[in-house]
């Protein structure tokens, strides 16, 4: 039984049958609830397959999840759609929408898969979310007439929908111009302090890096560093 | 099932032009379908009416005698024996009636007596059938009365007679003229001409002499006694099972249907349905190869959606249920507007293509039941469709979707 909101030991990940490509090397940690998590590193260091395997959107070769006191890997396919659904809220870098649906309706689709045909309360919520990221003049606007800030924040407010207590964001700012990066960092933070959301997020921005509670650092699929930062 | 109907519905709107020729192509198929039913249908029953529509179903006659010997004459140099080839006929037949009456399916009872004879005018005689009916009951089976040509009544008592119209128009006769007969055992007869039909058969028209079953029963000599008992039935292709039936409960009488008289024209029937359903089979496996090629592409083109849904929570089996659901409404939908295509077409059908009289060719009437049918076929073929695109949806792997952006 973990004792931390997140606790990960052993974590490996091997890619390829014939051709072995180790991608996580034995990596251990925990994150405790409310956490506001920073995963930095170069490219192929191994940042993306680890926040895909604790988002259980991959399986580990070895070693162990624990999500809430679920080991992960303990779950079927059906159990492990719901575990996403109510513990994990994504952003990811490419904002990931459904251009067939309004904002509002993109971020009421996490809803829409536990629960079906939604409640007046929780259309109130959605439009709350899209108020509270700063988009409620666009929640009946199809996402493709938005703008790339306007689609990362609606992204945004999907990932906290189902009230997950995790959100993961694997470069959440990524094709973000400066001022709409500090904006989202800004919400992203406000989020975290108001709601108590705990907060991985993978990033190459220093900056945004630099303003968390925590950076853990991949180099070459091991940590190199995990440094709390003083305020 | 509201979530994954939603899904579903959205992604066949997000791609309205591609939704459309699919739909155009299913509509097309189902059309063509309903159609070729229908005018098979149409043509069957048409071909039934015309051979059994206003002719008995069943036929109960009296069991064939071997002729019977009347007297033996001999001499030293030879030796004369005199047969009777002459049925001896139904005799209780009054009992019988009443008993095939009872049968569920049986709609019309006529007993008749039948014998052949001639009919004489001036230098002129031709060869007659004669029929002794019941007018009601006898009208009930061949529609006498609707078809009569100059009167509206038809009273066969005394010597009254109905004759066909070939035969009247051959010895020219018109209603009030009297006509002579003689049976084949030679008794002649003047009767009275009551009415002339037409029952749309030559060799009825020409042959035919009908009178009341009493006269018959003196003149052709059947006292007591009927030639054979005709039958129609609610369902045409019961015929066998009715004789059967009958056969069970009365076995000194023969029994013959339709069905067993007919075998050739029932052969021709079930070759034309075999060839109509082997055609109406291509059309749907040609419709349902369609929306399984248009979901394939979908999921394909809707890959990145669904990666995202299954991140959010959505399992394999939903995801695969998304698009059996459009299958299902593409092959519903399309149905359900091919089905009115089809009924349009029927419709066109009878009213454009016209025989020399300008009546339709045949009537066609709309079979809700085959309706139903072909829109759940439809609408199964477009699920059975979407199978293999929904396996494939449930396969993709989000994190190859979310990593490819």
């Amino acid at each position: 039984m973990a004792k931390s909101l997140i606790e990960i030991n052993n974590l490996v990940k091997v890619y390829g049958q014939e051709v072995k490509n180790k991608v996580l090397h034995s990596i251990s940690l925990e994150i405790e609830k409310g956490e506001f998590v920073a995963i930095v590193g170069p490219s192929g260091s191994g940042k993306s397959t680890f926040l895909n395997l604790l988002g259980a959107l991959d399986q580990a070769t070895e070693g162990e999840i624990w999500i809430n006191n679920q080991l992960i890997s303990d779950l079927d396919d059906l159990e492990l759609a719901k575990f996403r659904n109510q513990n994990l809220g994504f952003v990811f870098q490419f904002h990931h929408l459904l251009p067939e649906f309004t904002a509002k309706e993109n971020v009421m689709i996490p809803d829409w898969i536990e629960y079906g045909a939604p409640t007046v309360d929780k259309k109130e919520r959605a439009q709350k979310l899209l108020e509270l990221v700063g988009l409620s003049d666009v929640t009946d606007k199809l996402i493709t007439k938005l703008s790339g800030g306007q689609k990362q924040r609606v992204a945004l407010a999907r990932a906290l929908m189902n009230k997950s207590p995790i959100l993961l964001a694997d470069e959440p700012t990524g094709n973000l111009d400066t001022a709409t990066t500090e904006k989202i960092y800004n919400l992203l933070r406000d989020i975290n302090q108001q709601l108590g959301t705990t907060f991985i997020i993978v990033t190459h921005n220093q900056d945004i890096a630099a303003k968390t509670d925590r950076i853990i650092r991949l180099v070459d699929g091991q940590i190199e560093s995990d440094k709390v930062i003083e305020k | 099932m509201w979530f994954e109907f939603k899904m579903a519905w959205r992604f066949l709107m997000s791609g309205k032009t591609q939704t459309l020729l699919i739909l155009l192509g299913i509509i097309v198929g189902v059309t063509v379908q309903v159609f070729l039913g229908f005018l098979i249908q149409g043509l069957q029953q048409d071909l039934i009416n015309q051979t059994v529509g206003t002719a008995p179903h069943v036929f109960i006659l009296p069991e064939a005698n071997a002729p019977r010997m009347l007297t033996e004459e001999e001499s030293s140099y030879s030796r004369t024996i005199t047969f009777s080839g002459k049925q001896t006929g139904l005799s209780r037949w009054r009992k019988l009636s009443s008993d095939v009456e009872e049968i569920d399916d049986v709609t019309a009872v006529s007993p008749t007596i039948v014998g052949s004879g001639f009919a004489f005018r001036g230098q002129k005689s031709l060869s007659t059938v004669m029929r002794g009916i019941n007018f009601e009951q006898a009208d009930n089976i061949y529609n006498i009365k609707e078809n009569l040509l100059n009167t509206q009544t038809a009273d066969l008592g005394g010597n009254n007679i109905l004759i066909g119209s070939s035969l009247a128009q051959e010895l020219e006769l018109s209603p009030g003229d009297s006509l002579k007969l003689r049976t084949a055992d030679g008794v002649t007869d003047s009767f009275f001409i009551a009415g002339i039909f037409d029952l749309g058969n030559k060799e009825l028209n020409s042959s035919w002499v009908l009178m009341g079953l009493n006269r018959a029963a003196t003149f052709l000599d059947m006292p007591n006694k009927i030639s054979n008992i005709e039958l129609q039935i609610s369902d045409v292709f019961k015929s066998n099972q009715i004789a059967s039936q009958i056969r069970r409960n009365n076995p000194r009488v023969k029994v013959e249907s339709w069905q067993e008289n007919n075998q050739q024209l029932l052969t021709a029937l079930e070759s034309q349905s075999s060839s109509s359903l082997v055609i109406q089979v291509f059309v749907m496996i040609a419709v349902t190869l369609g929306i399984s090629s248009v979901l394939a592409v979908s999921v394909v083109q809707k890959s990145r959606q669904i990666g995202i849904l299954k991140a959010m929570g959505t399992n394999r089996r939903r995801v695969g249920i998304i698009f059996l659901i459009q299958g299902a409404i593409l092959g519903l939908t399309g149905a359900l507007i091919g089905s009115m295509g089809g009924i349009g077409l029927s419709k066109l059908f009878v009213n454009v293509v016209r025989d020399e009289t300008g009546s339709p060719l045949f009537p066609i009437t709309i079979n809700l039941n085959f309706i139903l049918i072909s829109i759940a076929v439809a609408t199964l073929a477009g699920m059975i469709a979407a199978l293999i695109p929904a396996r494939n949806s449930a396969k993709l792997n989000p994190v190859e979707v979310i990593r490819n952006g």
